[in-house]
């Protein structure tokens, strides 16, 4: 899988039409060739595509990532920096789909056409459809700007000094040095972005699940639970929504993957510094190194992420043994 | 479990998560209310200032290093001293002697001498990093007693002083950044190991010292109580990097954020007559032009001149000055206004499309088609190249020159025109320091003019305008440099492969409890003379 990813990875960008010193060096440093040489050679450009991709694989299995040309960070400090931001945004987001569209979409599978389920389909094709950029700047203007509910965009205050980094987590660390205050500051910066990052998910699974839900309850299994006389709340929560909940997880899965790599926009207009952001601009820098390291790190993600979901239809579904 | 016992639940669940929400929506305690906060949208490659040249590095770096030379504000016209108190000049204008000021001392202690002020020069001429241009002009730096440099030059070079105001030649504790890895010989570029030192932590003797440098995230500088000039009147500095300029407006205006340097027009508009904001804009020292390439295997149609000058009437330059918002300024030639020598705007071309449809017809090629490449993601100080691109398609069109538009990502656009192959394409070119030297780039034969293909062998005026550059360049006496200056760009504005547009102006905002602001378009905001 390493070798496939970062094969692709470097195939692609080095297919891109642009060398690495127009991104990097400015105007007149670039018409000198003395500097273009000596930036060439710093970050090993001088040498062929094969030996540089030999030398970033050979290094790579020694768990060096390499230096990024735009941060003059090692790749794996970067890494360590920005993703446990995402990873923090992308699961509160993730959880707030679930907890919330789930039910919502079971709720209105058993309350067909009433107002609740139109409700839900209303809200299902705001979500999926709304752009998300436009929808971060309005809840900005609205709960930041003239409500004042919700502070600046950013992980935490501007006069608040971050705690030590020990999980990257800001809400972890921050009580683990002792600074409550501090992590509640990280939880408040955490509601708006995280919302408004599940908006589309939310949209897409409650969505799914009503139709997962009403399938579900039209199976013959679900008619003869009614029949041996369980209340209607046991044949929707037992029988019908944990089995309608199989096809809904691997969306969860694929989902969760697409939002770490899918949260630039909304790590843009949040001031979010997390891996969205960073993939986005060190691809634009041409920043060969971190473009692979986010590359390996965004497929790893999605193996756990599917590994995970593979995990759950065992806890869901029986029938269902991982490893047979 | 009984109903009641649920709905009993159900109440004190709801109750915490209204008190948990509750407090989220308190404030955070205000630690340091003598914090600056400034939003910036990052361009940082590095804060060691002997390799780097990009916009926030600089605007970090000016506060933290001094340099032998400064300006005071926006006033980029008249070098002032810093830490050189005086110099003079030979009667060849090659060698620059400078009397260091005394008692200075770097933040971290080390009395700041002529050593160190040799030391970073060196450091900066053979690490042949970014900012390695700036001495190129540069054969030796002498440092013959504690307090005086002298600089030997290749050949005479009258912007020199301007050149050393810099941040990138910020004077650096040579004693401290050699034990951390850094070094000044001609080896420099594969023996220094100090940008890492660099990068956490800062050695120079300015008025605030590096804290914290968090990439894409913050720089935060901190008071340097015993800075030469005494302690800054700010304690502390946070530069946030925040991209979205309609997050940075809605922080200013809020008061989250003291000053905003990332707006675009749109935020600007509808900053002026916000209570308690201040919205400005500070002249660039930067040009908007249109570059068709000259060769005719690469510039088709806009190879002929008559079709160059056919553009440069074609264009509605009211309109496309509207689009560049407040505080821009219409150029007749490449060199901006801020600068002795630029040509008088009222002598620029003017809109005249018949004008423009004659001139199209005199060059007898039939129906005029091309591309105009410009980069699709840029927003230059406040002004959104695609839009720009899209009113000189309009423009042309108007004339009967139909262009296509080929918006292509900054890495991959910036690359066909340093190669030279553009058809047709807008850009602008910023001075890296305040002097008109920096903008002899477009003449025959020089870095834009290469690009545009345009060579002095290429025709008797050419050859005669890259002669004009050369003595430009070369010549000290101010009067007979301006005129020189101002010949050349005369001519460029009536002939040759450019459409000089305008001279942006940098918007920026700040609270109106915010004294002292002002924004250098070479170094942005200088943090020394703001208080709040």
């Amino acid at each position: 899988m390493l070798v496939g990813i970062t094969l692709l990875t470097f195939v692609l960008s080095h297919a891109v039409p642009a060398d690495p010193v127009t991104a990097s060096l400015g105007e007149q440093a670039a018409a000198d060739p003395a500097v273009v040489a000596a930036f060439r050679h710093e970050w090993g450009l001088d040498r062929s595509l094969p030996a540089q991709y030999g030398i970033y694989l050979w290094n790579l299995v020694h768990g060096n990532f390499g230096v990024s040309i735009s941060t003059r960070q090692p790749v794996w400090l970067d890494l360590r920096q920005t993703l446990p931001a995402t990873i923090e945004l992308a699961v509160v987001a993730m959880s707030l789909s679930v907890l919330i569209g789930i039910p919502l979409g079971v709720l209105s599978a058993v309350k067909r056409d009433s107002v609740l389920d139109q409700l839900t389909r209303v809200v299902s094709l705001v979500g999926t459809s709304m752009p998300i950029f436009w929808l971060g700047l309005v809840v900005l203007v609205v709960f930041y700007a003239r409500l004042g509910w919700a502070p600046p965009p950013g992980r935490l205050s501007a006069t608040l000094a971050a705690p030590p980094m020990i999980t990257g987590f800001l809400l972890v660390d921050s009580l683990l040095a002792g600074r409550p205050a501090v992590a509640l500051d990280a939880l408040r910066h955490l509601v708006l972005p995280a919302a408004v990052l599940s908006t589309y998910n939310l949209g897409i699974l409650a969505r799914l699940m009503r139709g997962s839900t009403l399938d579900v309850l039209g199976e013959d299994y679900v008619r003869t639970a009614r029949a041996k006389g369980l209340a209607e709340g046991a044949v929707t929560l037992r029988h019908a929504a944990r089995n309608a909940l199989i096809p809904v997880i691997t969306v969860i899965g694929l989902s969760f993957g697409r939002l770490l790599s899918g949260a630039v926009i909304i790590e843009s207009v949040f001031a979010w510094p997390g891996l969205g952001l960073y993939a986005f601009r060190t691809a634009t820098s041409l920043d060969f190194p971190a473009i692979m390291g986010v590359g390996i790190v965004v497929a790893t993600v999605y193996v756990l992420a599917n590994l995970l979901v593979d995990v759950a239809y065992a806890l869901v579904d029986p029938r269902i043994q991982v490893g047979r | 479990m009984s109903a009641s016992l649920a709905v009993n639940a159900a109440i004190r669940l709801t109750g915490a998560v209204l008190i948990l929400t509750g407090m989220l929506f308190e404030s955070a305690p205000d630690a340091c209310a003598q914090a600056l906060v400034v939003g910036a949208n990052f361009v940082v490659k590095s804060l060691d200032p002997a390799r780097t040249v990009e916009t926030t590095s600089n605007m970090a770096d000016h506060s933290i290093y001094d340099s032998l030379v400064t300006f005071d504000g926006e006033d980029l016209t008249t070098p002032k001293p810093s830490l050189a108190t005086d110099w003079t000049v030979s009667p060849d204008g090659r060698t620059y002697t400078f009397r260091l000021r005394r008692n200075v001392r770097f933040a971290g202690g080390n009395p700041m001498t002529s050593v160190d002020v040799k030391w970073s020069f060196d450091r900066v001429r053979y690490l042949k990093s970014n900012p390695a241009f700036f001495l190129s002009s540069v054969e030796d730096v002498l440092a013959p007693d504690p307090f005086t440099v002298v600089l030997k030059l290749k050949s005479p070079n009258p912007a020199l002083l301007p050149i050393l105001s810099s941040s990138s030649l910020g004077v650096i504790d040579s004693k401290l950044v050699s034990q951390k890895g850094g070094d000044a010989s001609p080896d420099a570029k594969d023996k220094d190991k100090a940008e890492p030192f660099l990068m956490a932590q800062s050695a120079g003797t300015g008025a605030y010292v590096l804290e914290r440098y968090v990439p894409d995230q913050e720089i935060v500088l901190a008071r340097n109580p015993n800075h030469w000039r005494g302690a800054p009147k700010l304690e502390r500095v946070v530069i946030r990097n925040i991209t979205e300029p309609a997050a940075q407006k809605l922080q200013l205006e809020k008061g989250d954020l003291d000053v905003a340097t990332g707006l675009d027009q749109d935020q600007m508009r509808a900053l002026r007559g916000t209570a308690g904001v201040v919205a400005k804009a500070s002249p660039a020292a930067t040009t908007f032009y249109i570059l068709m390439n000259a060769d005719p295997q690469i510039g088709g149609p806009f190879a002929n001149s008559k079709v160059q000058q056919a553009v440069r009437y074609a264009l509605d330059y009211d309109g496309i000055l509207a689009l560049a918002g407040p505080g821009a300024v219409r150029l007749a030639g490449v060199i901006p206004v801020v600068f002795p020598g630029a040509a008088d705007p009222r002598q620029g071309a003017r809109t005249d499309r018949d004008r423009a449809r004659a001139l199209l017809k005199e060059a007898n090629l039939g129906e005029v088609k091309g591309a105009l490449t410009y980069a699709a993601d840029a927003t230059i100080f406040g002004v959104q190249v695609n839009l720009l691109a899209q009113k000189i398609q309009a423009d042309l069109a108007a004339v009967g020159i139909t262009l296509a538009l080929n918006g292509l990502p900054r890495a991959t656009a910036l690359q066909l025109y340093r190669d030279g192959k553009n058809q047709m394409s807008v850009w602008s070119w910023a001075a890296d320091y305040p002097d008109g030297q920096n903008f002899l780039v477009y003449a025959p034969g020089r870095t834009v003019g290469k690009r545009a293909g345009w060579l002095p062998e290429a025709s008797p005026e050419a050859r005669e305008l890259a002669q004009i550059a050369a003595d430009a360049e070369s010549e000290r006496d101010p009067t007979k440099s301006a005129g020189l200056y101002r010949k050349l760009d005369e001519r460029l504005s009536q002939s040759g492969p450019y459409a000089p547009l305008f001279q942006p102006a940098v918007p920026y905002a700040f609270r109106s409890n915010v004294q002292g602001v002002t924004f250098s378009s070479v170094w942005g905001v200088d943090f020394w003379t703001v208080s709040k």
